[in-house]
């Protein structure tokens, strides 16, 4: 079985050890990276279906284009993290087509609707970006050698997406008018979606395993820090407003809102008068699931129809 | 229906070595063909080939599988557990299991 104790692997990671092969895993480990895997690949994955929603409002072919390559892009990436958990024991064809909608492991934020060509780009502008912030960090620090190498193409194909993203909130802000208040607005209810689902806070933080196996290699909320400290610039520079600021004196950005706080998914809207809420009553948001979160599962598991028919041949 | 596993091997310009760059899972060589270069176009590649992962001959490795064993009732759990993930990647919601 196992060739390292779990204390003994924590300890190999950390001066360097790279993990290449499936003995040289302990079963916390193993543990561990299934979850970082499954939450990664269904993420990319989901991330297609909400794309493509708001990809319909693109507004010249050439820019349908650039939003559907992106969705080839996500979907590519999904299938590379869900082969990687093939050498893990799973089964892609089960993870894709055997699952509910609710076992599906991606942040909340993709269980809304993506519903006009401002949200789409916003989406690639801050949803993206906290997928380079994560990958980026997790191409650095991982210990699994099979997974960094996968991220190289990851990162350069997210790097164009968030370029994508950024320059069209750029151009949509310099036209003004009703282009520039769809921004704004798109801003308004995902800035603190992104927020939220880079977790729990360090002070609260559960033991997971992830730091001390070395699956990546900073914390929640630096990560956090990490994303504002390029997105608060990027919309001071558009003319957005955005919930949050830098702080000079503690050297680190601060939220202008409660947090954690409770979220209307029918209005698309935070509702930051009721205050803070409990981060238990922030997973009873998440474990509910969003409105979409059904019918992007869906939309994905309809294939199945055509395999079936091929299993069956 | 578990389709085969491809490595992919690619380089950049004529005179640099072939990298291994990923895998992909085909029923057979000429759709792997299609997958393999519609999947890995991140690059402009000047040459790309795909072997299938079990005509690979291990020199050093013979002995050391890189597939885990099938998934047990450990794994079911994890995969069943309700809930979505926070970008983190480790809070998943899981309703209190474990």
């Amino acid at each position: 079985m196992a060739q390292f104790t779990d204390e003994e692997l924590k300890e190999k990671v950390h001066d360097g050890f790279i993990v290449e092969y499936p003995e040289e895993m302990t079963e916390g480990y193993k543990k561990a990276l299934i979850v970082q895997l499954l939450v990664q690949a269904d993420t990319e994955l989901i991330s297609a279906p909400a794309y493509f929603g708001a990809a319909r409002d693109a507004p010249s072919t050439n820019t349908m284009v650039s939003a559907t390559a992106i969705i080839q892009d996500e979907l590519a990436h999904a299938n590379i993290a869900y082969r990687l958990l093939e050498d893990l024991g799973m089964e892609k064809e089960h993870l894709l087509y055997g699952r509910q909608p609710h076992e599906f492991k991606h942040p909340y934020g993709f269980d809304q609707p993506l519903e006009n060509w401002a949200e789409l780009v916003v989406a690639n502008g801050f949803f993206d970006r906290a997928g380079i912030t994560l990958l980026g960090d997790v191409y650095k620090n991982t210990s699994y050698g099979p997974l960094k190498r996968a991220l190289v193409k990851v990162d350069q194909e997210e790097t164009f997406h968030l370029r994508h993203g950024e320059m069209w909130m750029k151009r949509l802000c310099a036209a003004g008018g009703e282009a520039k208040e769809k921004v704004q607005s798109a801003v308004d209810w995902m800035f603190p979606m992104a927020i939220e689902w880079f977790g729990l806070p360090d002070d609260r933080k559960r033991h997971s395993g992830q730091l001390e196996y070395k699956l990546k290699g900073l914390t929640n909320d630096q990560l956090r820090q990490t994303w504002m400290d390029a997105t608060v610039p990027l919309c001071e520079r558009l003319g957005l407003d955005a919930p949050a600021h830098y702080d000079e004196e503690r050297e680190e950005y601060v939220l202008d809102f409660p947090f954690p706080c409770q979220y209307d998914p029918d209005e698309k809207r935070w509702l930051f008068d009721e205050g803070q809420i409990s981060w238990d009553d922030v997973f009873a948001r998440w474990k509910a699931r969003g409105p979409m979160n059904k019918s992007y599962v869906e939309t994905l598991q309809e294939g199945r129809a055509f395999r079936d028919l091929l299993v069956a041949a | 229906m578990i389709e085969p596993i491809y490595e992919v091997f690619a380089r950049k310009t004529r005179e640099e070595p072939l990298h291994h760059i990923g895998y992909l899972n085909a029923p057979d060589d000429e759709l792997a063909r299609v997958y393999a270069w519609k999947t890995y176009d991140e690059q402009n590649w000047f040459e790309m080939n795909i072997v299938r992962r079990d005509a690979l001959l291990s020199v050093t490795h013979h002995d050391r599988p890189r597939v885990a064993p099938r998934r047990g009732e450990a794994e079911d759990r994890l995969i069943r557990q309700t809930g979505t993930g926070s970008y983190g990647g480790s809070d998943v919601t899981d309703g209190g299991a474990e």
